[in-house]
């Protein structure tokens, strides 16, 4: 799962850069080149594809721990399996992330650390809880799904490490969102109980999903480093519309009522109506909707979500407790396995 | 399932007699059941494992367990008419037959996890080589499929304890403690199941010569022995009855209600 959308970049042109060559990388850049570690590219550029893909990996790691807390109670051994598969999955996103940005300077240690510390953020989306099995399948379908559709288009960046590793993860996040699917459709097609768990789940996550592809852009978004260096490809605005294009409708048809909500401090849902402006617009086809609370969304980025010390706390724990492993490693006298 | 695979699984169904049937679907519910509540602990570890790699592979390890104690419970459903995920899920905890080791938690300790894994692998590599031999050939064709994935979990395991008996002072210090710990309980692996003779006598589940437990403790030693660390490893199951005969542990029931949570919401539903 993941994507970076909303990783807050900072991005900008740097004064000391040689204006022939970075005529050169912007010129290659635009003609659909792909940049590689060893080309010249501007300060700002690899310092901003380093935060962005660490950025990117840090919420693969984050993402793997709300659902990682319900493999010890999927309801099947298929669910089970499937599950523990698909967070396994979401560490090797990570893995190969990290392997992404250590070619970019940074080592693997000090982005763990930065990361409980703090210093680094992760995907804001993992900051809200998962109370029930519903929102595992919510988190699979919705969530993976807008990931997928964010994804796509950052596998048509520029800078070549990161598109293939997005062109990798994008064909397991494929299946994760198949599963999801089908998990979803599962409890919507089952008992009384099954329903109303999956509505719960889907009031709690939908303006979670909207809120995914990040805060509305700015005007020039296209002129800005960002976009002209390709580093990201499409608007935040246009994903999210492609995504409620996709997903209300599908929603609608699974027997789904799209509320707008409020929730408490624990992010749970505790007032909701139909959402009034949704309807599809019969020229353009696209779906209107009610935008998300974006102070809500500022609000948990800066710490104050239901999750944030949850998340921060089990990803120190998993970091101090493997401490001595870690050591044992790298003093002793035999080489880390191969992985699976 | 490929079809010519399920054809010799299933071929001859019937042709136990009903002791023996009873005595097998025991016996290889002791096997699943061990393997469920192994996998079902280590898959707890994902995301959280030590080093991103070795979170990978023993996940991978944990589905493997899970995945085997999956085809277990088929061949016991199919012999006892039932389904997989009614025995996973479904049963009273006096119906699990799983050993002790595999239900003590592991307190976040990964030289706790890697011990109890050391111990599960050594000993299923030897009951599916026992089953591979058995007279009734559905139960060999299974056997002999699952024993190949049971290889690399044992190099695993092995590489590990190696690999942290030649680390630094605090992972020998940890390994040997994980051991010290675990190796009294695992005596609970070598209880036999009810009428676990009538299986020996008519080779569905014959012995091996020499004796399954001293093989199992003899390559624990050798190995553990060779990691620098050491191990007294039990040479018998403790006299009192224990998980195969249906006594478990304090803490089994609270295992099994954590694990059937949501299957409990609605049992007789599609998940
Ligand atoms: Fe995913
Ligand atoms: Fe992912």
């Amino acid at each position: 799962m993941s994507g970076s959308s909303n990783v807050g970049m900072h991005v900008d042109h740097d004064l000391h850069d040689d204006p022939e060559k970075l005529a050169e990388f912007e010129s290659r850049v635009a003609d659909g080149h792909l940049i590689e570690h060893d080309d010249w590219m501007p300060d700002a550029y690899r310092k901003g594809m380093l935060k962005m893909a660490e950025h990117h990996a840090n919420s693969e790691i984050i993402g793997a721990l709300p659902e990682g807390e319900w493999i010890t109670r999927a309801p099947s051994l298929r669910r089970k399996l499937a599950l523990t598969a698909k967070v396994q999955d979401e560490v090797g996103h990570g893995q190969m992330l990290y392997r992404v940005s250590q070619d970019l300077g940074k080592s693997r240690d000090d982005m763990l650390r930065d990361l409980i510390t703090g210093k680094t953020k992760y995907h804001n989306v993992f900051n809200y809880p998962a109370p029930t099995w519903g929102d595992i399948a919510m988190i699979q379908w919705l969530i993976d799904g807008a990931a997928i559709m964010n994804q796509k288009t950052l596998a048509d960046g520029a800078f070549g490490p990161y598109v293939r590793t997005m062109k990798r993860i994008n064909m397991e996040e494929a299946f994760h969102f198949k599963s999801g699917e089908d998990m979803v459709l599962t409890l919507m097609s089952g008992t009384p109980r099954q329903k109303k768990m999956a509505q719960d789940a889907f009031d709690r996550w939908w303006y979670p999903s909207l809120m995914f592809f990040g805060p509305p852009d700015k005007p020039d978004a296209e002129n800005l480093p960002p976009m002209k260096w390709r580093m990201k490809t499409v608007k935040n605005d246009e994903l999210r519309q492609r995504f409620v294009d996709r997903f209300a409708p599908a929603a609608l048809d699974l027997g789904f009522v799209i509320n707008v909500v409020e929730k408490d401090a624990d992010g749970l849902v505790v007032a909701k109506r139909p959402d009034e402006q949704l309807r599809q617009d019969e020229t353009t086809g696209h779906y209107a909707f009610t935008e998300p609370d974006w102070e809500e969304f500022y609000r948990v980025i800066r710490g104050g979500g239901p999750c944030n010390r949850q998340r921060l706390a089990l990803r120190r724990l998993s970091y101090e407790q493997g401490q001595w492993v870690r050591r044992a490693i790298l003093q002793g006298q035999a080489g880390l396995p191969p992985a699976a | 399932m490929p079809a010519a695979r399920a054809a010799t699984e299933d071929t001859a169904m019937t042709e136990l007699d009903d002791a023996t049937r009873h005595a097998l679907c025991d016996l290889l519910l002791a096997i699943a059941d061990d393997k469920l509540m192994l996998g079902h602990r280590n898959s707890d570890w994902t995301g959280l494992g030590p080093i991103l790699e070795e979170d990978i592979a023993f996940s991978s390890i944990a589905q493997d367990e899970i995945a085997h104690a999956q085809a277990l419970y088929e061949f016991v459903g199919r012999l006892a008419g039932t389904t997989a995920d009614a025995l996973a899920f479904g049963r009273s905890p006096d119906a699990y037959r799983c050993a002790a080791v595999v239900e003590r938690s592991d307190d976040n300790d990964w030289a706790i996890a890697l011990a109890r894994q050391l111990f599960c692998d050594h000993l299923d590599q030897l009951r599916l080589q026992r089953l591979s031999n058995s007279s009734y050939a559905p139960i060999a064709a299974l056997a002999r499929r699952l024993a190949a994935e049971e290889q690399v979990h044992v190099e695993h395991a092995d590489g590990w304890v190696r690999r942290l008996g030649s680390g630094t002072d605090e992972s020998r210090q940890r390994m040997q403690a994980a051991l010290d710990t675990l190796a009294p309980l695992s005596a609970s692996l070598l209880e036999a199941v009810a009428d676990q003779a009538t299986l020996e006598a008519n080779g569905v589940y014959p012995p091996l010569d020499p004796p399954m437990t001293a093989t199992w403790c003899a390559k624990l030693t050798t190995l553990v022995d060779d990691a620098g660390l050491h191990l007294a490893c039990p040479e018998s199951a403790p006299n009192t009855p224990g998980g195969r005969r249906g006594v478990h542990t304090p803490e089994f029931p609270s295992i099994l209600d954590e694990m059937c949570e949501v299957y409990r919401i609605e049992p007789d539903a599609a998940w």
